[in-house]
């Protein structure tokens, strides 16, 4: 498997828009597609955590090439709060409930569009690096912050 | 003063925070890619052990997985809790 790729996140904007999927990108994805100039690996989404979302979610999932067997559709239909998928064309987290995030419809309020994905404000974005206080991650918050002083400067009103 | 260090200074929200000429020139460089372009540099494929053994893993809470990984991934992938 290949690093992820535009064409891919494409693939799950069009599909997940399709199937009505609620969701933002969060963590260094999302601020990559801010633009932030840094690398990650994979794909961090945050999913809105309803019956009808998760369900949503599953099919969309599925259409994209994820090869989830009934057990695993079951869970993500749950919402467990943390999914690791490595078992499709890219891997994906999916996160349902995010450290640093009280509520998916604040967020969902605070974020910006980019070419048709919805991302997660880089507020929330450092937020939820912040309160997860891996050591990955406070090794990139300093640069993240500068990031997020620069594009709020840029996209000043 | 320079261009850089002019634009350190209107950027920064104080003078403590001011952002530092190279991360400045790289978001500006940055900004000025297509997104398809800035894409191919941002992501980027390693093997990560035991992260990338399982097809599939759920967690019923945030804390489960924060915790999985502390316990089960080596501490040089910087997935443990500071």
């Amino acid at each position: 498997m290949g690093a992820f790729e535009y064409r891919q996140a494409q693939e799950i904007r069009d599909g997940f828009q399709r199937h009505g999927v609620r969701y933002l990108f969060l963590g260094k994805s999302g601020a990559i597609l801010l633009g932030f100039p840094d690398t990650t690996q994979d794909a961090d989404l945050f999913v809105e955590k309803t019956a009808e979302n998760c369900a949503a979610l599953v099919e969309a999932l599925r259409e994209l090439g994820f090869a989830l067997n009934e057990a695993q559709a079951a869970e993500v239909r749950r919402g467990k709060d943390f999914i690791q998928l490595k078992n499709g064309p890219f891997d994906l987290d999916l996160i349902f409930a995010p450290d640093g995030i009280e509520r998916f419809a604040d967020a969902w309020r605070r974020r910006v569009e980019v070419e048709g994905f919805p991302v997660c404000h880089l507020d929330d974005i450092i937020a939820s690096k912040a309160a997860t206080n891996r050591q990955k991650d406070r090794e990139s918050l300093p640069r993240l912050r500068s990031f997020r002083d620069y594009w709020m400067q840029r996209h000043r009103p | 003063m320079d261009e850089l260090n002019e634009q350190q200074v209107a950027y920064g929200v104080n003078a403590g925070n001011a952002i530092p000429p190279d991360w400045l020139a790289e978001f500006e460089a940055a900004a000025r890619r297509p997104l398809e372009t800035h894409f191919r540099y941002a992501f980027i494929r390693t093997y990560k052990p035991v992260l990338d053994d399982a097809p599939f893993r759920a967690f019923d809470t945030t804390a489960d997985y924060r915790r999985w990984c502390e316990e089960n991934l080596p501490d040089w992938l910087g997935y443990g809790r500071v």
